[in-house]
């Protein structure tokens, strides 16, 4: 039993600490981070007592510990699927727009065509403008 | 024709695609092909046949070449009117002047192919009612009426291909694109196309089962989308 908490222990622990202080952790929002932390305590609490999961088991209606821990597992993997999921085709959509351009120059370069003639891909007007906002900050910096 | 360019999508079709360029350049001189990392002789025989080649550095799928044909294609001097015509071989040249003239009379933005006002040669039976069970898919799930969904053969204006943003990479782009018509009101209209299912297209052409496969993205689509 002992054996068994210092191991779980020291595995939450390990991917606590390999999650934060990954080189891009910074790039997660600070509510995501914040939910691991709380997750991970969860976990180390239910491992230390056991006792204490299988009371706020009965408290909302299911019977055993375990059983709550799978569901709440089940529920936590959906999300992971979905969420996991929605951010893959966000950077295959990345990596076609990339890779398109780079087809689309190279093919003007070849066949000596005019890249101002090209009309720019249809981008929402509210991207463009902060866009130029941003391109006119940079121009205020150089200028300084 | 010389404001036309035909936009094909092209993956490893090197025996039949120089025929298709041929073909087309009895109408007009621009032919774009969009060569989606294809590994046979595509890009040598594009080239050769006097296709511009735009070279996908990577396999991306019938939809994302689409799209990158259309960005190429409007960047072509003088271009007012696109066709997406498909490099199998399974489509007429003539059915797309035909739309092409549709277009020029102005009244209409796209105008896309049907084969099932039209004549469909050499499907199976399967295929057809496969292609019927789309059709009413895509009615129900669009709000536009068609009697084909997944036709590759369609014409339309520069304002179409100023507008339209196809991200759905793979064949799921379809019924991507009747979506759009709705969602930007474009003036459309179905007329009759010839599609031939020669044995070489058939052995190409789609499983059935990938049928299940754009259904289930379309479906996702409409969720994640709002
Ligand atoms: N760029 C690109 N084109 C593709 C890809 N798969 C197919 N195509 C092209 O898309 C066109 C139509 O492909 P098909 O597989 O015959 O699809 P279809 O005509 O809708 O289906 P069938 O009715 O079964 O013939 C052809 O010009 C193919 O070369 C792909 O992964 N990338
Ligand atoms: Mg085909």
């Amino acid at each position: 039993m002992i054996v068994v908490q210092f191991l779980l222990i020291a595995a939450f622990v390990f991917l606590f600490f390999v999650a934060i202080r990954s080189r891009t952790a910074h790039g997660v929002s600070a509510s995501k981070k914040l939910f691991f932390m709380a997750f991970i305590a969860v976990l180390v609490v239910a491992v230390l007592a056991p006792n204490l999961v299988t009371e706020v088991a009965n408290l909302v209606g299911v019977g055993r510990g375990t059983d709550l821990v799978l569901y709440l597992l089940a529920v936590a993997f959906g999300f992971y699927v979905v969420n996991d999921y929605l951010r893959g085709q966000d950077s295959r959509q990345q990596l076609h727009r990339l890779a398109r351009r780079i087809a689309v120059l190279e093919a003007l370069e070849r066949y000596r065509l005019d890249h101002r003639d090209e009309t720019r891909p249809a981008t929402d007007p509210q991207a463009e403008q902060s866009q130029q906002a941003q391109q006119a900050q940079r121009a205020d910096d150089r200028d300084a | 024709m010389n404001d036309v360019a035909f936009v094909v999508p092209v993956y490893n079709e090197a025996s039949v695609i120089a025929d298709v360029i041929a073909d087309i350049h009895t109408v007009t001189p621009h032919v774009v092909c969009v060569n989606d990392g294809s590994r046979d002789g595509s890009a040598q025989a594009i080239v050769q046949a006097g296709g511009y080649l735009v070279d996908h550095p990577i396999n991306m799928g019938q939809g994302a070449a689409l799209q990158t044909g259309i960005e190429f294609a409007r960047a072509l001097p003088q271009i007012q009117r696109f066709v997406t015509f498909d490099a199998d071989g399974q489509h007429l040249v003539a059915d797309a002047v035909r739309m092409l003239d549709l277009l020029e009379e102005g009244d209409l933005d796209i105008v896309l192919g049907s084969r099932f006002l039209g004549e469909t040669v050499g499907a199976s039976g399967a295929k057809k009612v496969l292609l019927k069970a789309a059709v009413k898919f895509s009615n129900v799930t669009s709000g536009i009426r068609l009697t084909d969904a997944h036709n590759g053969l369609r014409a339309f204006n520069r304002h179409v291909a100023e507008t339209m943003e196809i991200t759905a990479p793979d064949m799921t782009h379809a019924s991507e694109i009747i979506e759009l018509i709705a969602a930007n009101s474009y003036r459309y209209r179905e007329v009759p196309v010839t599609i031939h299912y020669t044995d070489y297209s058939t052995s190409k052409g789609q499983a059935s089962v990938n049928a299940i496969n754009i259904a289930v993205d379309t479906l996702l689509r409409r969720v994640t989308r709002q």
